[in-house]
Order: structure tokens, then sequence, then C-alpha cells
């Protein structure tokens, strides 16, 4: 298996390789018979790519620790399922993860375009997805080869980290690689645009999907890794504004950016050099949060060691910078367009300060990531900054963006009238203003949470009009009733109420968010049996500590007995647990989750008379992140739904 | 250029220009020195103290100290590369898993020359890397 495996990279290498040689070759020469054979060669590109993460699957199933990576990363006790996915866990296997999506979307993008093939632009898009591919493959068969042989047999794997041991963060990482590598197929499009100078929205429409889809998955990614940090790494927190969740930050970021101009350029034609800037950054992010992860440039909660891939990457990243400047500066005449924005009170304008506000979080997050390394490069010193940077410098523009996602539906294209205004911001602003009085009154008086909190209100008092003109309209013209008017509505207008969708799941973020953090509970102590610990309204009393063996750990669990308010509130038991495999043991967090708070419990030590330290965390609202997150997918899919029969309405992109 | 452009690219100029001012202040008023032990002990504690320090080390075997009942940790630190060079470290609260003799630590905080004490309020300690483990896998 190891030898099938080692060959197909090689063949796969080969395909990519032979791609591009065709691809260029037909190109130059003007000749089809070229370019159908640089296309077909694709396919077998994503074959043998395919067959090698088939051989890689199969060694960690069959326990083949004669394999450094299956060794480094699986062991006999760990449960099957782990097995299996144990194939992302590192860097070798994470990068023929990368190489075995990206052929197989290359193979889906062929396929789809194989009545374009005379079509000028299509080779390009091979040629940019076939060099991708290259530039994967030839690090997976050189420095970073899943199959390299330790040169003996150990009696055993390492194992998995512990902390990888969770079913939050077996999908973690592959979500995010889908929209990482989404991403190469629009900014394929887009190279391809430029290239031979068809630089209307054709290629924005024929990547709509591609787009939103990259970008759901991002969001499900960034999503789960909160959510796997929240359950499992036990610090009562999910957002650390870490390295490498701010690598996977700011591809988002500036893919929601594009994504929003995309739609003015669609509408209005404008701002085509602006959505080339985009796409390119975009992609460049994209490789640039692979490269933080797997190039030990930065210190990281994700310890991955450094190796000799670094470099590589940057010099990729490098030539797809300054290719991407040479080409939108050598289209930069055709791309500038005649039309321009009519007023700066319009809904236009509204996304272009949407988009500036965007790529401001995204380079704000940028600079306070790689500040340390700036900072000693020229001033010598070694300043570093942290948590408390990004909170204060991106809380305002975030709450800035929040209202503007409350303006941009209230606001006409091209130019509103202040009449207009007038009538669509009243019922809003005044649910906003009536709603920061109560919660005043309620006592949340602190400035960022009141702000946020009635931002929110108006924002959805907005999208709920939105829903509701439209569900009456709809019920005007047909005669339905609600509950068939709103469906058929989200599902006839699904680009707009999808959109709608996912800016409702933003604000029960801000809200998630601004509970969890502003009103956020924390004490810690250490208990002898019977002893109590309180926190708000919570006492949690000591009553048992057990232990067990189970498959490959030893598991401590404590039992305490919850009371809220003085009355009995069910029990909550933390865990402590050594892993065979494992230097050191990991805490289990015991996590009551509700609507209003989360009682976070987590038991950092065990001494020798049974004794049990304890982190206790409140957290309100938190459970409205992940509900937010799960608007922000299902809107996002709505917004990508397929068209059932009529062709060719506003809906139908390609 | 039309007047509502103009007013726009006002607009966008403000936003650039507020952005810029945010991340001056973020770093002045958040930023704090990354720093080794041997330059900690160095250095004159005056010019750090306006801001935290952040010094990361390793943890001398044998000197640490944790009272559980309490939370308080104490044991000596010394410079990654320079053996001799140590201070003392006073942290209360809850103690990493990944915290053991002879792993590197990073730590927040202030220094006080006079004790040699470094007042933590943050710990974390670096798990050993994945690399390291292999490499002593190999010799048995």
């Amino acid at each position: 298996m190891v030898n099938f495996g080692n060959l197909s990279q090689v063949f796969a290498f080969i395909f990519s390789l032979a791609s591009m040689a065709f691809l260029l070759t037909g190109l130059m020469k003007n000749d089809m018979r070229f370019i159908e054979s640089g296309r077909r060669s694709l396919y077998g590109l994503a074959l043998f790519t395919t067959l090698a993460s088939i051989a890689l699957g199969y060694l960690f199933i069959t326990d083949s620790f004669q394999v450094e990576y299956v060794a480094s990363y699986s062991d006999r006790a760990l449960p099957m399922f782990y097995k299996v996915t144990a194939f992302w866990a590192g860097q070798k296997g994470s990068l023929l993860f990368w190489a075995w999506v990206l052929t197989v979307f290359t193979a889906i993008v062929v396929r789809n375009t194989r009545t374009d093939l005379k079509s000028r632009n299509t080779p390009y898009i091979y040629l940019v997805l076939a060099t991708t591919a290259s530039f994967f493959l030839l690090l997976l068969t050189s420095l970073s080869n899943p199959f390299a042989l330790l040169g003996f047999i150990p009696k055993d794997g390492q194992g998995l980290n512990p902390m990888l041991q969770n079913p939050g963060m077996i999908f973690h990482p592959p979500t995010l690689f889908l929209g990482y590598i989404g991403f190469t197929i629009p900014f394929a499009y887009a190279v391809s645009a430029m290239v031979i100078g068809k630089l209307d929205e054709t290629w924005l429409r024929k990547t709509r999907r591609w787009n939103v889809l990259s970008w759901v998955f991002l969001t499900i990614g960034i999503i789960l890794g909160g959510q796997w940090a929240y359950v499992e790494l036990g610090w009562g927190g999910y957002w650390a504004w870490d390295p490498v969740e701010n690598a996977s930050f700011i591809p988002w970021l500036i893919a929601t950016a594009f994504i929003h101009s995309a739609i003015i350029q669609e509408r209005r034609n404008i701002m085509k050099v602006w959505n080339m800037v985009l796409i390119v950054l975009t992609f460049v992010s994209c490789l640039f949060g692979t490269y933080l992860v797997r190039s030990g440039v930065l210190q990281s909660v994700h310890d991955f060691g450094a190796t000799g891939l670094g470099g590589y990457f940057l010099v990729f990243m490098i030539v797809i910078l300054l290719g991407g400047i040479y080409l939108i500066a050598e289209s930069y005449n055709d791309l500038r367009t005649k039309h321009s924005l009519e007023s700066y009170l319009s809904r236009e304008s509204t996304f272009l300060f949407n988009n500036v506000l965007f790529l401001a979080i995204a380079f704000s997050t940028l600079f306070g990531t790689i500040f340390p390394l700036i900072s000693e490069a020229v001033t010598g010193n070694k300043l570093t900054v942290s948590q408390p940077f990004f909170n204060q410098v991106n809380t305002p523009l975030f709450l800035i963006l929040l209202l503007l996602t409350g303006i941009c539906p209230l606001i006409g294209w091209r130019k509103a009238s202040a009449d207009n205004l007038r009538k669509n911001f009243l019922v809003p602003a005044l649910a906003a203003v009536i709603g920061a009085i109560a919660l005043f009154i309620a006592g949340i008086r602190e400035f960022y949470p009141l702000t946020a909190f009635s931002l929110s209100i108006f924002v959805i008092v907005t999208i709920f009009n939105e829903f509701r003109g439209g569900t009456m309209a709809r019920r005007k013209l047909t005669g339905e009733p609600v509950f068939t008017a709103f469906p058929r509505l989200l599902y006839k207008m699904r680009r707009r109420y999808g959109g709608y969708i996912v800016h409702l799941g933003v604000v029960i973020i801000v809200i998630g968010i601004t509970g969890s953090s502003a009103y956020k509970l924390e004490t810690q102590g250490t208990l002898y049996k019977g002893e109590s610990i309180k926190i708000g309204d919570y006492e949690l009393r000591y009553d048992d500590l057990r232990g067990y063996r189970d498959r490959n750990r030893d598991i401590y669990a404590a039992t305490l007995k919850v009371f809220k308010n003085g009355k009995p509130a069910g029990t909550i038991s933390p865990e402590r647990r050594y892993y065979i495999n494992a230097e050191k043991p990991t805490t289990e967090v015991s996590l009551r989750t509700g609507l209003i708070e989360d009682l976070y419990v987590t038991m950092p030590g065990i001494g020798e008379n049974e004794e049990i330290t304890l982190k206790v965390t409140v957290n309100p609202l938190l459970i409205w992140i992940w509900i937010g997150g799960f608007l922000m997918v299902a809107g996002g899919i709505i917004a990508i739904l397929p068209n059932r029969k009529k062709k060719g309405d506003y809906n139908e992109i390609d | 250029m039309k007047k509502s452009v103009k007013k726009t690219v006002i607009a966008v100029m403000l936003i650039v220009a507020g952005v810029g001012f945010l991340i001056y202040k973020g770093i002045s008023e958040t930023g704090v020195y990354y720093l080794t032990v041997n330059e900690v002990i160095a250095a004159d504690p005056e010019s750090f103290n306006d801001r935290g320090i952040r010094v990361s080390g390793k943890v001398v075997e044998g000197s640490t100290n944790y009272n559980q009942r309490d939370l308080l940790l104490t044991f000596t630190v010394r410079d990654l590369d320079d053996e001799t060079k140590t201070m003392k470290v006073t942290y209360t609260g809850v103690v990493p898993d990944a915290f053991k003799p002879d792993v590197e630590v990073i730590l927040e905080g202030s220094y006080d020359r006079e004790s040699n004490t470094f007042s933590a309020t943050t710990l974390l300690a670096k798990c050993p890397s994945k690399y390291k483990t292999e490499e002593t896998g190999e010799k048995e």
C-alpha cells in the first residue's frame, strides 16, 4: 500500500505537469487537440490523488506504523473513527487532503465546462488549477511525503493528540480546507478573464455558487473551531485571536467583502477593478492561512513545529500576488468603468463602506498577528500584542458594520430620497431607542454592550420588516396564506432572503458574543469533599470522585451537586483524563448549556487527598453564537439553492 | 470628479484614518514587551514597568512548589539559552496541564528587581512538540 500511495502521488504529479504542458502547447499553437489532452489529464490527476488518499486512509485503518505519518498520529487503541480522521491531523496528510479536494473540485469544473471548451478563457482556467495542484503535489512528492517510512516498525504508534479526539475537531480542519480550496476556482476564473480581456461580470456569475459555497465552508470551519476550543480546551472561551484562528478569519473577512462587492458589480456594473483585487487577496490569504498553520513562523496553540515548507509557500504566495497585480495593472484601463457611484446615500455606497470596513478589520487582524515580526525587524523593540489589542481595535469596526447591516436594506439603489429614508428608518430606529432605554433601566449601562444590543434590535427589526413586507406583498398578489407565502418567497428570492438570514445569524452571534464576553463570571478554587464553591446564582458542592479505565485512557470524574438560588439543579461532572500515549493529562469540560447562560466547569487538578481544583465559568447567552452560526450557514445554503425548473431568472447564474 | 463621489472618497479616507488611529492607539495601550529571562534581569526594569512584560523561559527542575489549596505556585525559571540566568516566579491560579519541570513556559506580568521575582498574571506552558517525542521514540 505504501508503494501504491507513493506511486499514485507521483502519477498525480506527472498528470498535473502534463496537463500544464498540454494546455500551454495548445494555447501557443492554438491547437484544440492539445487542449483536449490537457483537459483529460485533469481527470487523471483527480483519479490518482483519490487513489493516494485511499491508500493513506487504508494505512491508518490497518495500523501501518512503518509509515512515519501513521505512527505519529495514530495508535492501536484509537477508535476506528479517529483512525480514519487522523488523515488530516498533521501537516503531510493535510497537504494531501488539499491536493485531493482541489483536484476533485477541478474535475467538477472540467465537467461543468465541457461544452465551453471552445471559449477562449476555459484553457486558462484549467491552467491555473493545474498549476496550483502541481504546487501541492510537488510538496507532497518531495518535502512532505505522507508515505515516508520510518525505517523500522514500531510496536505501536504515538497516538492522536487527545485534544483532537473530539467530533468537532474532526470536521473543523476539513471544512476550513474546503473553504480555502474552493476559492481557487473563482481565482482561476478571474485570472482567465483578465488574460483574455473579457472583463464583464460573466466570471462573477459563473463562480457565484463556488464563492458562496466556499464562504459557507469557511464559516462552518471557523464556528466548529470556536466550538471545539470551547468544549475541549477548557479555558472557558471560544476565540483567543490566536495566529491560527486569525489565519482562518482573515480570508473569511476578505471573502465576505468580495461576496458583497460582487453583488454590486452584477447589479450596477461598477467596482470591476476592486473585485479583481479582492479575489486575488482572498486566494492569497487562503494560502497565507495554510502557510501560517504549517510553517511554525508564529507561536500558537496549534503547535505544529517548524518544517522547511514555509519558504515554498512564501514563494508561491508572492508569485500569485505579483502575477495578480501584474494582470490587474495590465487590464486596468479595460476594467475601469464609465459608471460611477451616483450618491453617497445609496445602497451601493453602504456596500462600499462595508467593503472598506471588512478590509480594515482584516488588515488590523493581520497587522496584530504579524506585529511581533514587524516590531523586532523595524524597531528592534520586541513589542507584542494579544487579545486586548484585537478586541480594542476591532470592536468599534464590527459595531459600525452591524449598523450598516441594518441600514443597507433601508436605502434604495442609486440614490435614496430623504422621504424614503425617513419612512423606512422610523420604526427600526424607534425600536432600537426604546430597547436601549429598557436595557439601561435593566442595568446594562456599559457603552459597548448597550450599543451592541440596541444596534442588534435595530437590525433585527429591519430584517423582520423585509420578511414581513415581502410576505404581505406576495400574499396580496397570490392570495396564499402566510405560512405558504413565506417559504415560497424565501425560495423564489433566495439570493436576497438567504442573505438576510445570514445577516440575522450575524446579529444573533453579536448578541451571544456581547453577552458572553461582557457579563462572563469566573472563579476558581480547591475543594475537599463536602465543600462548596459559589459563582453568581450557583453553588456547587463536591460530593464524590471516582476513577476508572476506559479504552485508551484513565478517567477521574468528580461529581458535584449544583444548586441554583439555593435549590437543587442536578449534578455536574468534570473529568480529568490520562491518555496512555499522552505526556500530560487533559481536562474534560462539564458543561450545562441553556438559552440564558452556560455553566462551565473544569477540573485542572486533583490532589493526594482527593481535593480537587475547580475552574467555574458562567457564560451568559453563549449558545446564541452557535445558533447564529447555524443560521449563517443555512442562509448561505439557501442563497445558492439550485433552480427547479425555469431558467434565466435572476437567481439562475450559470 | 462628481460631488457625490468626492464625498464618498472623503468618507472612505476618514474611515482609513480612523482605523490607522485605532491600530496606533491599540498598540500603545495594549502592547507588551516580549523578552527572554536574560533580557528581563539584565535590563533596567523602569523602562518596562509602564507596559507589561511577556517572557519565555524554562522551568528549573526541583524548583516548583504548589499550594493547591490556595492555588499558589512558585518556581524558578531560567533563560532558554543561558542556564545561569534565573529568576523566581510567583503565580496565583490554575496550573496548566502541560506545566512541569524543564518545560518551556510563557509568563505575563511584572518584574521586581530587588527580590528577583516575576509576578505572573498568566502562565502558559508549551506542549512538547510532536517532533521531539518522535526523536526520543526512535532511540528506543
